[in-house]
């Protein structure tokens, strides 16, 4: 099975501590509202001038997912030149398969590595589309948008126990009659966006079924979805085998993505708000609130949770009614992609439900 | 209204926490706790967070209760509502649809939650919020929610056998371990014996047997504990049970002489390998008492085949007799015809033969000590005189088939094998469960009795064989007597279903030298075997083909009544499977019997 973005994440954050050293700087997760200089700072650290994301803790490789992040940010921050460079490498790098979806993966070295495409990825780039058609008054991003989320559609939506679901992938994700599912690829605010298309009914239930997976797919101690997970005919959820049985960098993602959405029921914020508070309130005892949790046994790696993970964590407390038990430390100057992409989502977030960030 | 309504909450929550055990037996709607060591709070439920009109009872629960029909719950809930207002009276229109009170109308999730559905009532709530952030949905609703999905959490943990998690998750929600949820406060106590927490197990099951009111609930607790308890402990729960915290209109006997019947149990297995004398004249007669009481064939036939070994032909007689007018089978007359055999009685020993003779090789073979198999090289070996059982015949009487094995060794290491003796060894070693060696010995037997010459009479196999034992069967319609071929064979056919061959043996079957009563028993089998796997598979519908195939040619046995039910079960046909499970039930109640019971009653009546 190829396996998009997240398997290969595990490890590339080994290097960044919880609590940074740069406490003169100033710290673009926390800077409210959203706006073009956070963008700019972010830009500059990732956006090549050919217009490519270049996730700095993974050797420099590109990929959908990115592109996606990117293309978002920039409409965020109002910056139409850079997301027209973004989408124009994506379409003319990427978008080689011919069925309207994304090839995943790019290496500096031997171009695209991995033809199949990871549905977040494909799904990130629609809704940026969306949200620049609107921003701008663009027809075209929206007739842009509109083809991949046909396309997405056709080959990666299913019916499987009464549920809508998303492949991860067009190729490897069905093992006989069970399903290996991502968790952290219900971006629910695109899905929205996408249900209110022509047609996108189906996308509505997608919604819906993600929630019902979310209350399903709870695991270990601390109840929290794996990063990989399976449904099978019966509509019983497991861990997916193939995978490292874990809640970790992937995962970390669907509370924000629930949080972009508009969800407040903190049902649905508590375990990730119970793994904080139970690790974060010791913090100078010398623990730190781990990047990954083993499901279901529940141990814990010593690698920290990243700043970016850490600001999803405050907000999952906000939300969860657990408080402000998570300090987020600004962004380091060398933070990588990923890290910093989630604390400028997380900034995203905070924004759109009102709260301070 | 609001301050008296408080203040009688805390009342209640005060008294719940000092008041020890009165607060786990009340039947409050509230928590009744039963994992050691978690402080017991009665939930006071002072209001909710949808704020219903001043004055105004929250009806929603028990509008839930009433739905899913669980009238324990429904009533506690009358109580709570009542203490919260003396002046309220329940609703006449408990199951009318009700119309959106403010706001938003709670019906829905509650319709899923009733239904089972609850991840998909959570998908519901957290939809709803979306729209109307100020909305919150009741406590009630919340607390029934986190009790349904933990009690699924305790279930699923202890199905994959994860005891710490089964802890964790009833301490987090103790009142999912409570008297009206037995089955998960049983999996807590279980959860605590496997972790070799025994004083805590202990703790959990005494803590049901003395406040959970129902007698049936603490029997059945007794009957869960003799799994994980000693002898000695088991007792003083029941002993427990039997009389802490008595609810009127309970009868609490059947909670002592559960213990009673657990010990039953111990003896009837310690019978079965008992040495002559090893139980004590008092318990010898406590097992008679029960087993005639019970009228428990099974028991009697480990009573006559106890004082069979004593060589108490006369006593062993009595039993197996009793056996055989309480549920006639091969096995009670096989007792019966070595009894009388053993009285001298070869007259009575061949009447009780007369039913299963040539239908069952239990009984030919006991014949066979009735009447030894005469000539030079019969089954007995290098035996002299004609009439009067061996060596052997006694060990085979005595049901000694350790002996058998060694006075097989010692005649074949004087006089060289034979292929009647290594057949005999064959049968021994089957009963000794060692079917592999089983196996080969039949196919040795085979391969000799090929070899040796005819020596006339019964013995005479190999060159003809079929010939010499046939004596035109299907013309008289009498049953076919086996040759020792065919015995051959059919002993090898039990050794491979032992070993659990059973796509050689259903290939080889048609092939095979067998007489139709031989083939129609290994059929059997085969199918019994077969329709156990596809329990295993989840192949229920196939369950019931196969066991129905399977009685066209014999009587069910009790373990595969047990099959029957649980497909039955699964095929979510419980009313059946509970009939089925009950009929075993009256026959002979077991932990296996009881649990099917308990668990298709619990399905149809929501009783979790």
């Amino acid at each position: 099975m190829t396996s998009p973005v997240g398997t290969s994440r595990r490890g590339m954050l080994a290097g960044t501590a919880a609590l940074g050293l740069a406490a003169a700087l100033p710290a673009a997760s926390r800077a409210a509202p959203y706006d073009g200089a956070a963008w700019r700072r972010y830009a500059e650290r990732f956006l090549l001038p050919e217009g490519r994301i270049v996730d700095t803790g993974n050797k420099g490789i590109s990929h959908s997912e990115g592109q996606g992040y990117g293309m978002l940010l920039a409409v965020a921050g109002g910056d139409r030149a850079a997301f027209d460079r973004l989408w124009g490498w994506t379409q003319r790098v990427l978008m080689v398969r011919g069925d309207g979806l994304v090839a995943w993966r790019w290496t500096p070295d031997g171009g695209v590595a991995d033809r199949n495409n990871a549905s977040d990825g494909d799904m990130l780039i629609a809704w940026a589309l969306l949200r620049a058609a609107e921003t701008w008054q663009a027809e075209a991003y929206r007739t842009a948008a509109a083809a991949i989320v046909k396309a997405l559609a056709a080959g990666l939506l299913v019916e499987q126990a009464g549920l809508t679901v998303l492949l991860p992938g067009r190729d490897g994700f069905r093992k006989g009659e069970t399903l290996v599912l991502n968790p952290s690829y219900w971006i629910f605010p695109a899905i929205r966006a996408f249900a209110a298309l022509p047609g996108g009914e189906r996308w509505g239930k997608l919604s819906d079924s993600g929630l019902v997976l979310l209350s399903k797919a709870r695991f270990g101690g601390f109840q929290l979805p794996p990063d990989w997970m399976t449904l099978d005919a019966a509509g019983t959820v497991g861990i997916a085998d193939g995978f490292k049985k874990q809640y970790g960098y992937d995962a970390v993602r669907v509370p924000l993505y629930l949080a972009m959405d508009g969800y407040r029921d903190p049902y649905y914020f508590r375990p990730f708000a119970t793994l904080a508070t139970k690790f974060g309130a010791t913090k100078y005892g010398g623990s730190a609130v781990p990047a990954t949790v083993s499901l279901p046994g529940g141990t814990t790696t010593q690698v920290a949770a990243s700043v970016g993970m850490l600001a999803v964590y405050r907000l999952a407390c906000k939300l969860a009614g657990a408080g402000d038990a998570v300090t987020v430390p600004p962004l380091a100057p060398d933070e990588d992609y990923y890290s910093t992409t989630l604390a400028h989502l997380s900034a995203l977030a905070a924004q759109s439900l009102g709260i301070d960030p | 209204m609001t301050r008296p309504l408080l203040l009688s909450a805390l009342i209640l929550a005060a008294t719940a926490i000092g008041g020890g055990s009165d607060a786990w037996a009340q039947s409050n709607g509230g928590a009744r706790a039963l994992a050691p060591g978690v402080k017991v709070e009665v939930a006071p439920a002072p209001g909710s967070g949808s704020a219903p009109a001043a004055g105004k009872v929250d009806e929603t629960a028990l509008r839930y209760y009433a739905r899913i029909g669980d009238g324990e719950r429904m009533e506690a809930e009358i109580a709570r509502l009542r203490a919260l207002d003396p002046g309220w009276e329940p609703p006449k229109d408990l199951f009318a649809p009700q119309p959106a009170a403010t706001g938003v109308d709670e019906s829905p999730f509650w319709s899923l939650l009733s239904a089972g559905k609850v991840a998909e009532a959570r998908a519901a709530i957290a939809e709803q919020r979306r729209k109307s952030p100020s909305w919150q949905p009741s406590d009630k609703l919340l607390q029934e929610l986190d009790l349904a999905e933990s009690a699924g959490r305790i279930r699923s943990a202890s199905d994959t056998k994860r005891w710490q998690e089964v802890v964790d998750a009833a301490a987090a929600q103790p009142e999912a371990v409570a008297c009206n949820r037995l089955d998960n406060a049983w999996r807590l106590a279980e959860a605590y014996a496997e972790l070799k927490q025994t004083d805590r197990a202990f703790d959990t099951y005494k803590t049901i047997v003395t406040t959970c009111p129902k007698a049936k609930e603490r029997r059945d607790t007794i009957f869960k504990a003799s799994r994980h308890l000693s002898p000695e402990r088991l007792r003083e729960l029941s002993a427990l049970g039997a009389t802490a915290n008595p609810a009127t209109g309970e009868d609490y006997s059947a909670v002592r002489s559960a213990e009673a019947e657990l010990e039953t149990g111990r003896l009837l297995e310690r019978l079965g390998n008992a040495k002559p004398g090893a139980l004590s004249a008092a318990d010898l007669s406590r097992v008679q008492g029960i087993v005639r009481d019970k009228q428990d064939a099974d028991g009697a036939i480990a009573l006559g085949w106890y004082f069979q070994k004593q060589k108490n032909f006369a006593e062993a007689q009595g039993w197996f007799t009793q056996a055989n007018e309480w549920t006639p089978s091969d096995k009670a007359a096989e007792g019966l015809v070595l009894a009388y055999n053993g009285l001298g009685d070869k007259a009575q020993a061949r009447a009780a033969a007369a039913p299963w003779k040539g239908k069952s090789s239990r009984i030919d073979q006991a014949l066979k000590a009735v009447d030894p198999p005469r000539g030079p090289a019969g089954p007995g070996g290098g035996r002299s005189a004609p009439q009067g059982p061996s060596e052997l015949d006694r060990a085979l009487a005595r049901h000694d088939f350790a002996a058998c094995i060694s006075i097989i060794r010692g005649t074949i290491a004087k006089s060289g094998p034979t292929a009647a003796l290594l057949q005999q060894r064959g049968w021994c070693l089957l009963e000794l469960k060692r079917p592999s060696e089983a196996e080969a010995a039949f196919a040795e037997a085979q391969t000799l009795a090929a070899r040796e010459p005819a020596k006339g009479g019964a013995s005479a196999t190999g060159t003809a064989p079929g010939k010499a034992g046939s004596r035109s069967p299907a013309a008289s319609g009498l049953p076919q007597t086996a040759t020792p071929a065919q015995e051959n064979a059919y002993g090898q056919a039990i050794a491979r279903l032992a070993t659990g061959d059973v796509t050689g043996l259903t290939r080889d079957l048609p092939r095979a030298n067998l007489t139709a009563t031989q083939r129609a028993e290994i059929r059997a089998s085969l199918m019994a075997t077969e329709a156990g796997r596809a329990l295993e598979d989840k192949r229920y519908n196939d369950v019931l083909r196969l066991l129905d195939a399977r009685k066209e040619l014999e009587p069910e046995p009790r373990n595969l009544g047990i099959v029957r039910g649980w497909a039955l079960y699964n095929l979510m046909r419980f009313d059946e499977a509970y009939v089925q499970f009950k009929s075993i039930d009256d026959r002979l109640s077991t932990e296996e019997s009881r649990e099917g019971l308990s668990t298709a009653w619990k399905t149809i009546y929501h009783d979790w």
